[in-house]
């Protein structure tokens, strides 16, 4: 069984539900019809295109928005009748949104104090909250005095400490420089898994979202085009629009053909044979064939092992851990081959004649 | 095209207008400041020698009650201007439906295009003894006689208010306009109602406009003219008020230089606390 299969669990472990919720502006719906279940103490990412809904959905959670129509359900119950103030959601904002006439402990307990908890209680749980983020010593400062990551932790504290039963970050390390957005996503998957608290998080970075999520939705035109586990996502598309958005990939044009229980895919002089099973729909005509460059590789032209096409090599690309070679098939195909280390610069030499075997398990028709 | 890196430049001219306006009002605030030395002789429009005799008139009780109920009328100006134009501007930054914005701007700030003496007309009308409102209550058998509303305290500070409300309006919506909404948001995000998220966020982050605004209106109003004069009647004087009479009824015109200053040094205080408590509340973190 798949850890896939295991999480499923009933359906009491769903935290969050949105059901088929709407929302648009003016005649644009910027979300568009989106389902989705979170389980709980899932991690997972909202990716897409800038203008594809991410914040919009976040926000239609959160109570800063109201659906059109559809519904949310936290634990079970419907929340379009709440304010925000009555959710309990944790929100972290991209610029942290940490108040400015605070103290850094102010702010951390802002939410208790609204919740009326005691004085005492309020100092235990903030100093408990800044050891969680490893700040212990700051809450004396105004958030002015702390640097970018140091805010976007104190952000982060203050949406735990009042235990949210779901917390919701947009982008919250886009303003962080490379190095320390690093350090910042290892961090917060630490802590979110220490927590076990269900987390929704946005980002347009897909690396970001590939290595920290459980699953990932990934949005477009305010539609949720796939929900998956990144493997999955990676490797099995959903449509054509998945494919591109995410990571490397040759598009290669050829029509298509059913043949008894197979496809039949032909460019010119090629012709590929798949199980109708890997080919969704039963369309007819011009189809996209999605193979990743990794997925490929250099062998000798005119074996039976260059299964997908001969042709030659245009140019190299050297990127450190790998070789992409740009290679220019006979049937007017341009194809990305990527070989691991650096042996193919001197084997496959510009110019060079060369087969190209396709592991055609990881290939996908659209 | 300068290329020696000196290019001509047209700083100079944009500046001039207003250094000639300047150097204007520095000239005449000499003159009054010299005249506020010299001696006062009746009969004439000419002053005497240098003399310090005009300040010792500044302690009769007569001026000193004018400077106090000066102070009085324009700390209630500023203090109702603030009270009333808050919610204003925090609507007409926050609300959401553009028709409403449109309304509250148009009634806020077009009475600012009528002029004063206009709205200070309007307002005798509104208030004199058969005006619009002892008018209504004697209608309505509410009343027997018309109540006295018109020469009061009170009815200059309403007119004044109504003067000033577009001023600090414009001041504290620019002020709100500069909050980011997303400190309301994680606000309420952390579990702060509305009426919490205005005390707590949205009011201690509106405190320089809410400081300058409050502290515009009472300078300004310290400086009153046509307001008092109409609507007090010469039963309610501010300084102008007094200076106007003593400068051309009685042409007394050195003391009348003598509390244009005293009352030029006390705004002058008033803004120079103003920019401490700013620079203060600057590095407590408000936005500024
Ligand atoms: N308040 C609003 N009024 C009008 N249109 C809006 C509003 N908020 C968002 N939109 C529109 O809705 C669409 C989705 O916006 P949203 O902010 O959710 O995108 P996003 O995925 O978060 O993008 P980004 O990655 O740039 O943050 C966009 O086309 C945007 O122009
Ligand atoms: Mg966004």
């Amino acid at each position: 069984m798949s850890a896939a299969e295991t999480r499923q669990g009933a359906e009491g472990d769903v935290s969050l539900s949105v059901d088929r919720v709407v929302k648009s502006f003016g005649d644009a719906r910027a979300v568009d019809d989106v389902s989705l279940k979170v389980r709980r103490g899932e991690f997972v990412t909202l990716l897409g295109p800038s203008g594809c809904g991410k914040t919009t959905l976040l926000n239609l959670i959160a109570g800063f928005l109201a659906p059109e129509s559809g519904e949310i359900f936290i634990d079970g119950a419907p929340i379009s009748g709440l304010s925000p103030f009555e959710r309990n959601i944790g929100v972290v904002f991209q610029n942290y949104a940490l108040f400015p006439h605070m103290t850094v402990a102010e702010n951390v307990g802002f939410g208790l104090k609204m919740r009326k908890v005691g004085k005492a209680e309020v100092e235990r749980r903030v100093q408990e909250a800044l050891e969680m983020v490893r700040l212990p010593q700051m809450g004396d400062r105004r958030p002015r005095q702390l640097s970018g990551g140091q805010q976007q932790r104190i952000a982060l504290a203050r949406a735990l400490v009042i235990r949210p039963q779901l917390i919701l970050l947009d982008e919250p390390f886009s303003a962080i420089d490379k190095n320390l957005r690093a350090e910042m996503q290892v961090e917060l998957k630490t802590i979110q898994r220490q927590v076990g608290i269900t987390t929704i998080f946005v980002t347009h970075d897909q690396s970001e979202a590939l290595s920290m999520s459980d699953r990932i939705a990934v949005m477009s035109q305010g539609r949720v085009q796939q929900l998956s586990e990144p493997i999955e996502l990676y490797r099995r598309p959903a449509n054509s629009f998945v494919a591109s958005f995410i990571g490397e990939i040759n598009r290669l044009a050829c029509t298509r053909r059913r043949d008894a229980d197979c496809v039949l895919l032909e460019h010119g002089a090629v012709r590929l044979r798949l199980p109708a099973a890997r080919v969704p729909g039963e369309g007819t005509g011009d189809s996209m064939l999605y193979v990743r460059p990794e997925a490929l590789r250099a062998v000798d032209p005119g074996t039976p092992e260059a299964n997908l096409c001969d042709g030659t090599v245009d140019a190299q690309v050297y990127q450190g851990t790998h070789v992409d070679l740009i290679v220019k098939a006979d049937n007017g195909w341009l194809l990305r081959v990527r070989e691991p280390g650096f042996d193919a610069l001197e084997r496959w030499p510009v110019g060079a004649r060369l087969g190209v075997h396709a592991d055609l398990a990881e290939a996908c028709v659209y | 095209m300068a290329i020696d890196g000196r290019r001509p430049t047209l700083l100079p001219w944009f500046i001039a207008p207003a250094a000639l306006v300047a150097m204007l009002l520095v000239a005449s605030l000499a003159m009054l400041f010299q005249y506020s030395f010299r001696a006062h002789l009746p009969g004439t429009l000419d002053v005497g020698g240098f003399t310090l005799d005009n300040f010792q008139d500044l302690g009769k009780w007569l001026y000193l009650r004018v400077f106090i109920d000066s102070l009085v009328i324009s700390a209630w100006t500023a203090g109702l201007s603030l009270l009333l134009g808050y919610p204003l501007a925090l609507a007409l930054v926050r609300c959401r439906s553009p028709w409403l914005k449109a309304a509250i701007l148009i009634a806020v700030i077009i009475p600012m295009f009528t002029g004063d003496i206009v709205r200070t007309y309007s307002w005798l009308i509104v208030l004199g003894t058969r005006g619009f409102i002892n008018g209504s209550l004697l209608g309505l058998g509410v009343i027997d006689a018309p109540i006295p509303l018109l020469f009061t305290t009170t009815a200059v500070v309403v007119a004044l208010v109504q003067y000033s409300l577009p001023v600090i309006v414009v001041i504290l919506s620019a002020a709100i306009s500069h909050i980011d909404s997303d400190y309301e948001k994680a606000a309420a995000s952390l579990g702060a109602g509305p009426l919490s998220v205005l005390w707590n966020v949205t009011l201690p982050l509106s405190m320089p406009g809410i400081l300058s605004g409050t502290v515009t209106i009472f300078a300004w109003t310290m400086s009153a003219f046509a307001t008092p004069q109409l609507v007090g009647g010469g039963k309610v004087n501010m300084v102008s008020n007094m200076v106007y009479h003593l400068g051309f009824a009685s042409f007394n015109f050195p003391f009348a230089a003598v509390l244009s200053m005293v009352s030029l040094l006390l705004i002058m205080m008033v803004l120079a606390l103003l920019g401490l408590w700013l620079r203060r509340l600057e590095r407590r973190g408000f936005a500024g």
